[in-house]
């Protein structure tokens, strides 16, 4: 098994869905789907609306946002993390109104409590290619 | 849906083991000959089967091929832990539809690595999960544990009586791995795994294998006078799927719960058989399925003993919390549990009375949502 060999920092396998999302991160942008015929706004990256199945059009989210839940990760999935625990791993309700999964980096993070505003980071990975959105407590 | 001609004729299972690397296959075979010997059912009968698994590439004709079973009708029964459940109300679909009158459904998994292992996670889970470092369902389930106890404060001693009691219930189950009482210190003080998932809220992974067969009213009284009926069944994928802002701790069960109990009474059911990968799961489906207010849940575990000898009897063999979870068993380890108690067989922790069992299953912890699969059904014994 290759996980066995050399245990590496999971990165996305950027697909036909996501790629424009990964490309905006990648220069500093959180996009959102949002929908052509009814105006919903979605996240994960999807093909249709979640809604109508309408066509999906990208907008730039203002990566601002509140913590809806969190966890502290003491075990991750994948080991090559143990260097970050306890990683902060968070639910964050975007201003836009989706919620969206991700960690809390930064050095306020033991801080964190339920409804802190916070704001989206770009982390770098070992893929010069490929940023990760990560979210700071705001303020 | 109301069933009327569909009977569970018996089960097997297998022993569980934390480290046994002997090939799921094999699990599979041992589980369903130990159905064939207590029932005296000949293999060639079975003209249905369905496997539920998560060792890739266990697709459900090879592994009949495998078993040497010809049958009728064929399922790759996986969704997740709501598997079992959902793999019956498909057999009892082709049961009634006069496909097959027998039908035998297996759920298993091992510790094998000679062949290829678990399937590859999901797009989503890959892509916008995996990539931050989470902790695999354990903190997908803190998650929610987190938002229960603090929108409604629960607390951990709630929480921990459901394992404490589950852990009691085990100590004379033979197949538990874990058969040493617990008490709340120990839940309270095991270590941390994903803040505020515990150890003792974990399920252990292990080796094992668990079936059920299912057969037509006509074909199950030539096979026993344990006549165990399905009755009612019901299920939700996806709940919640278009809300950007869902309820997280409200899971599809509270459809399912609306389902069943259309076509009997809350108050009749005698035991349940509640899938537990978490503690905090089986108090969150405690609340949808209607048995309290959302957000009661920790006040009525508090109110009642859930203990095999108590009024709300919960995971009355251990669950998969203190038996073990073997794969994709999991959502057969219910099952089976309740056929034990409702034909009176479950030796040293058995229910008083035992004539209507609820099972639910619950499967795929998704993005950003909770669970992606919520079943159930009600069992019934008749003399």
């Amino acid at each position: 098994m290759a996980e066995a060999r050399m245990p590496q920092k999971s990165l996305p396998k950027v697909n036909k869905v996501d790629e424009p999302f990964w490309t905006g991160a990648a220069d500093g942008k959180f996009l959102l789907q949002k929908c052509k015929s009814c105006g919903k706004v979605q996240f994960f990256p999807r093909v249709a609306c979640v809604d109508c199945f309408g066509d999906l059009d990208w907008i730039e989210a203002k990566g601002t946002g509140k913590i809806h839940t969190f966890t502290l990760v003491r075990v991750p999935r994948n080991p090559a993390f143990k260097d970050e625990t306890p990683i902060y791993y968070i639910n964050v309700i975007l201003d836009e109104g989706v919620i969206v999964e991700s960690k809390l980096v930064g050095n306020t993070k033991e801080k964190v409590k339920m409804g802190d505003r916070v704001k989206v980071v770009f982390q770098e990975t070992h893929d010069p290619q490929i940023k990760l959105p990560c979210f700071e407590l705001a303020g | 849906m109301r069933r009327t001609k569909v009977c569970f004729v018996g089960y097997g299972s297998t022993e569980y083991s934390r480290k046994s690397e002997a090939s799921a296959l094999s699990y599979y075979a041992d589980a369903i000959r130990d159905a064939l010997r207590q029932t005296g059912i000949n293999k060639k009968a079975i003209r249905g089967f369905s496997i539920t698994t998560q060792a890739s590439p266990d697709y459900s004709p090879h592994v009949a091929e495998q078993l040497g079973l010809e049958v009728d009708w064929v399922l790759n029964g996986d969704y997740g832990g709501a598997g079992g459940v959902m793999s019956v109300r498909r057999a009892a679909d082709a049961i009634e539809c006069g496909h097959i009158d027998l039908a035998v459904l297996v759920g298993g998994n091992s510790f094998d690595r000679s062949t290829p292992t678990q399937r590859q996670l999901e797009y989503q889970r890959g892509n916008f999960v995996d990539v931050f470092g989470y902790g695999g369902p354990n903190s997908l389930m803190a998650l929610i544990q987190r938002l229960h106890m603090e929108q409604y404060g629960t607390t951990l001693e709630q929480i921990g009586k459901i394992a404490i009691a589950q852990r009691e219930n085990a100590l004379n189950n033979p197949q538990a791995l874990f058969r040493e009482p617990m008490s709340m210190q120990d839940y309270l003080n095991s270590r941390m795994i994903s803040d505020p998932i515990r150890l003792f809220d974990c399920v252990m992974p292990c080796s094992g294998a668990e079936c059920v067969m299912l057969a037509s009213e006509e074909k199950a009284k030539q096979i026993t006078d344990k006549l165990v009926y399905l009755v009612t069944d019901a299920e939700i994928s996806h709940y919640q799927v278009a809300n950007m802002l869902p309820d997280k701790t409200t899971f599809g069960q509270k459809v399912v719960g609306e389902r069943i109990f259309s076509e009997v009474k809350r108050e009749d059911i005698d035991l349940f058989e509640i899938y537990d990968d978490y503690p905090i799961a089986v108090m969150i489906q405690i609340e949808d399925l209607g048995y309290c207010k959302k957000g009661d849940g920790g006040k009525f575990v508090n109110a009642h003993d859930l203990t095999y000898r108590g009024d709300f009897p919960v995971n009355t063999g251990g669950g998969e919390l203190s038996v073990g979870q073997a794969g994709l068993a999991g959502g057969y380890l219910h099952l089976v549990e309740a056929l034990r108690q409702l034909r009176g067989e479950a030796e040293g922790h058995q229910v008083k009375k035992a004539e209507r069992a609820l099972v639910t299953g619950i499967g795929w912890l998704n993005y950003g949502r909770n669970l992606g699969t919520t079943a159930a059904l009600v069992m019934e014994r008749r003399k």
